[in-house]
């Protein structure tokens, strides 16, 4: 009893341990470059949560890392390394883009949906390759998804620089420079942003801010695929495939059918990752589209470790992170570099301490059940 | 084993308790500080400002890569400088930098315009969008944009565009390469294939072509992505085949990438014509001699003046232009090489002068310069 509650505590606190290793550590770097860490860490979360336009900022930040956080971890959920979520995200983007400037004259309930759709299915089907040569002919995921990442840049650039590129766009007497970039997205393809709705419940957001419905979206989206995994036949056949896909198979489960359907599943979550930005805020597709989220969709899987829930808490945890950052470069003059770094402390160290609390945690459960068991084996012998 | 982890993990928290305990025992110390006279704080700080007589606030934010990238952002710091270095007094400067991927350079515009910075620059053309829309929302801040166009500004917008004619930069070192060129065959290695560097490409071929009718020009791209300007390598094979298909002289407008072509010049013993800044002074001592000259967009002088006219009173909105008459651009002339160029200055400086007075009309896209080549031939 007296254990059960330790453990519940541990579990609680690890967190907050961690936040605290990163702090002490960054403290260091931060007294390294001649400033005050505590000044620092004052400044980076007084502008992240006393103003409401950071708080929004920071869930518009956490929008698509939540998308790619749940896409990676249904492939590690079958023990799956779908590294290729950042091609994935951005063929979604591209065609979502393309759908969305070149199609004319449907209305938004529409267009948006159909918009959505096709980032799904370009992120489905650029999972496709991958998983077909994993299954039938044993290709390693990892080597496919990376050099099917390196495609999709470069397609997706050949698309935009040369073959669409938006040559509407005015220059004075041709000087300066046009951006490399599509056509404009039509407005009934974007996606509203979230500020009316809640400002009508008092809250006072300013204009500024890109929060939009991805962001309820992709928590409906974590809600789904928890119910998915925990409750359907499917779920539980996935993550017996994960465990262990020679045990499955045994028990009449197909693994090449459920690695196929997963990874497809996965590939259709990162379509989406791209879309919070060029829904909600670019509305159009340029060279400079936002990258790394499928990158750092891997950091929030793990340390989300792989459940919804955790998954939405890391995507936050990053969206303040980079929130923090602009508010410490603004207001105290730190480096930018200085922040990367704060930022890749913060995240080994919670990495490391959920995992450290995690082994011990287990260790004390196994205690404790070892414990148990012997406890009633005395008992028969008595 | 396991007692050892066990001390580890107690001494840990034991740490981390400490930490936690000093943490709460004085964050909120500082915070009650701050709320016990914001009042008083305030009036501390309106005083303090009317006694230093208020300083104008600079923000300027770079693009990715931000200082160090020895061309672009670094020459829009250096106007920064020199006006810290001048108005030291007056004025009060600040530079950010945007995440990796760049997506927050609207947020750190408007960060700064927030804080009350008075005039704000965006480096590069990507600032486009988000100067048109930060500078609608603070109509009392004045902002500066490099490289890039908004439509329909008036001279009392409270943007300012700064603009150089590349092509007129290049078609001096075109004129260059051409007078120096022995094997009557000349390079261009351009970065990201995009209407800008085909501006200083135009502009160099049709340098050369003013000079020599039957010059060979090559002309290659590293490619069609950003990464093209921080490729030195890819940069040194090009350059390599164009010097081993006989050209002599290799202009680049590739960034980074560049510093491979300067190599190659310097391998080869040809010659190589730097871009930006003057790469003269930051090559490396033995690759010196084998520059010939560098185009100057001169970034620097945009920001500088900018900022000069704003301590002024003199802000002008719209679009300025920096071509050859008002020195925005123009060839180096250094320590280094200016022995090598002394013998054709006369011939360039003439040039120059036609440029400014119209008699010549530099192409500025191929179309143009196909047209260019045609009155030539005539």
């Amino acid at each position: 009893m007296n254990n059960r509650f330790k453990i519940i505590l541990l579990r609680l606190l690890s967190p907050i341990f961690a936040i605290f290793l990163a702090a002490l550590i960054s403290s260091l770097v931060i007294v390294f470059i001649h400033q005050n860490p505590l000044k620092v860490f004052v400044t980076m979360f007084s502008f992240s949560f006393r103003r409401i336009d950071s708080i929004a900022i920071i869930l518009y930040n956490a929008t698509p890392l939540i998308f790619s956080g749940l896409a990676v971890s249904v492939g590690f959920r079958m023990n799956l390394f779908n590294i290729g979520v950042e091609g994935q995200y951005l063929m979604g983007a591209f065609l979502a883009a393309l759908v969305g400037f070149s199609i004319k004259g449907l209305p938004a309930f529409i267009h948006l949906p159909l918009t959505i759709l096709s980032a799904i299915v370009a992120g489905a089907l650029w999972s496709f390759l991958p998983i077909y040569l994993k299954v039938k002919k044993g290709v390693h995921e990892v080597i496919s998804t990376i050099m099917l990442n390196y495609i999709s840049f470069s397609v997706i650039h050949y698309f935009i620089a040369d073959l669409l590129m938006d040559k509407s766009q005015k220059m004075l007497n041709g000087l300066g420079s046009p951006l490399v970039r599509m056509p404009k997205l039509m407005p009934t393809a974007l996606m509203p942003r979230m500020r009316e709705f809640l400002n009508m419940f008092g809250f006072n957001i300013p204009k500024h801010v890109y929060l939009n419905w991805f962001f309820p979206l992709g928590i409906l989206l974590a809600i789904g695929i928890y119910y998915m995994l925990m409750r359907t036949p499917f779920g539980f056949e996935l993550r017996a495939v994960g465990h262990n896909p020679d045990a499955a198979r045994t028990s009449g489960i197909k693994p090449e059918k459920v690695y196929f359907m997963g990874f497809i599943l996965s590939g259709a979550i990162a379509g989406l990752v791209g879309l919070s930005d060029l829904l909600g805020y670019f509305g159009y597709m340029d060279l400079d589209f936002p990258r790394n989220y499928g990158f750092n969709g891997i950091a929030v899987a793990l340390m989300g470790q792989n459940s919804p829930i955790g998954i939405i808490l890391s995507a936050i945890l990053f969206g303040f992170l980079n929130r923090g950052a602009e508010g410490v470069q603004t207001f105290l003059n730190v480096p930018m570099d200085t922040v990367i770094i704060l930022q890749a402390l913060m995240i080994i160290s919670i990495v490391i301490i959920t995992k450290v609390m995690n082994d011990y945690i287990k260790r004390m459960e196994k205690r404790e059940v070892s414990k148990n068991a012997s406890g009633r084996t005395a008992g028969v012998q008595l | 084993m396991q007692f050892t982890k066990k001390i580890l993990i107690v001494g840990l928290a034991l740490v981390l308790l400490v930490s936690l305990v000093a943490g709460c025992g004085q964050k909120p110390a500082t915070e009650q500080k701050q709320e016990q006279a914001p009042a008083q704080q305030q009036e501390q700080q309106q005083s303090q400002q009317a006694t230093e007589t208020e300083k104008i606030k600079i923000g300027l934010v770079f693009d990715v890569g931000g200082r160090g990238d020895l061309s672009f952002n670094d020459s829009a710091y250096a106007g920064l400088e020199r006006a810290q270095k001048e108005f030291g007094d007056k004025i009060e400067v600040k530079y950010l930098e945007p995440s990796a991927g760049g997506e927050n350079r609207e947020q750190l515009m408007r960060l700064l315009a927030e804080d009350g910075y008075n005039l704000i620059f965006g480096v590069g053309f990507m600032f486009t969008d988000h100067i048109a829309k930060v500078s609608q929302e603070f109509p009392d801040v004045k902002f500066g944009l490099i490289d890039g166009a908004i439509d329909g500004l008036k001279e009392d917008s409270n943007v300012s565009c700064l603009l150089f004619k590349e092509q007129e930069g290049s078609f001096l070192v075109g004129a260059a390469a051409a007078l120096k060129s022995k094997t009557g065959k000349v390079g261009f290695v351009g970065g990201m294939k995009s209407p800008l560097i085909e501006r200083f490409e135009v502009g160099y071929l049709a340098g050369a072509k003013y000079i020599n009718p039957n010059i060979g020009t090559m002309v290659d791209y590293i490619g069609t992505t950003g990464d093209a300007f921080k490729d030195p390598v890819k940069g040194k094979e090009l350059a390599l085949k164009q010097f081993k298909a006989g050209a002599d002289v290799v202009y680049h407008a590739s960034g980074a990438s560049g510093i491979g072509v300067i190599e190659a010049a310097a391998g080869e013993k040809k010659l190589a014509i730097g871009v930006d800044s003057d790469q003269s002074l930051t090559a490396k001592e033995d690759q010196r001699k084998y520059i010939l000259t560098s185009m100057l967009k001169r970034v620097d002088v945009s920001v500088y003046n900018t900022i000069k006219a704003y301590l002024d009173g003199n802000f002008k909105g719209g679009y300025q232009i920096f071509g050859l008459a008002e020195d925005g651009v123009g060839y180096a002339v250094n320590d280094y090489n200016k022995d090598m160029i002394s013998d054709i200055q006369p011939k360039l400086e003439e040039l120059k002068q036609k440029v400014i007075k119209g008699e010549i009309k530099i192409p500025m896209d191929k179309k143009e310069y196909e047209e260019f080549l045609k009155t030539l031939s005539k």
